[in-house]
């Protein structure tokens, strides 16, 4: 004797309990919950490690031990430079409003309100 | 470019401090099954959070140039730094191809 189908109700008592074994949202009428928002992994601590983390800095060293004497070979040089540029006459103009070109003095204040 | 660096780490960092905070409104405004009033206040809390809260307001960069084109990822170098350092031995693995 052929046994009958199993009526819709019974098929949906079973993808229920399906669901509560393997742990699996029952969603029969595919509703969007915006469950896929939450499986995504957060990427924040992968995106800010992508910098090496700051190493000691030869500044930090000078300063932690002063009684050393430690010089910033590089830092002096960029120093040298600049006073021998200075005495050359070839240094950078002062800071302030006046520019001077060519022996002539002007007021920038001038070229901006043309 | 040191500062286009700078302002790509303070991007990251903000990144990760918001992430949870993003993801809560973005599950929110996706969620069909809450009343449409919550969603729609949860999109434009949304809305209002910084640009540079979003992930992809963050750009790979060089590590030794801070170019931010033609940067492999695999490296974090860009084409040319990566390539100086191949010759000069300074990745392991990477060998010139010749055949």
């Amino acid at each position: 004797m052929a046994q009958a189908n199993p009526s819709a109700s019974r098929l949906a008592q079973l993808a229920k309990l399906t669901c509560t074994l393997f742990h699996n949202v029952y969603n029969p009428t595919h509703a969007r919950t915006g469950n896929k928002v939450l499986r995504r992994r957060l990427i924040g601590p992968t995106l800010a490690s992508y910098y090496p983390q700051t190493t000691l800095k030869f500044r930090q060293v000078q300063a932690a031990f002063p009684d050393l004497g430690l010089v910033d070979l590089d830092e002096k040089e960029r120093l040298d430079e600049i006073s021998r540029r200075k005495r050359r006459g070839k240094g950078a103009p002062k800071k302030g409003k006046w520019i001077r070109f060519s022996g002539v003095v002007f007021l920038t204040g001038l070229f901006r309100s043309r | 470019m040191r500062s286009r660096v700078l302002r790509d780490m303070r991007n990251r960092a903000s990144v990760a401090n918001n992430e949870l905070t993003r993801q809560a409104y973005r599950y929110i405004t996706r969620n069909e099954t809450l009343p449409a009033r919550t969603r729609h206040q949860a999109q434009l809390a949304l809305n209002a959070m910084s640009n540079e809260t979003a992930a992809v307001h963050v750009k790979n960069r060089c590590l030794e140039t801070g170019r931010a084109r033609g940067v492999f990822r695999d490296f974090r170098l860009c084409r040319f730094q990566f390539r100086l350092k191949a010759l000069n031995g300074e990745l392991p693995g990477v060998k010139k191809a010749s055949w």
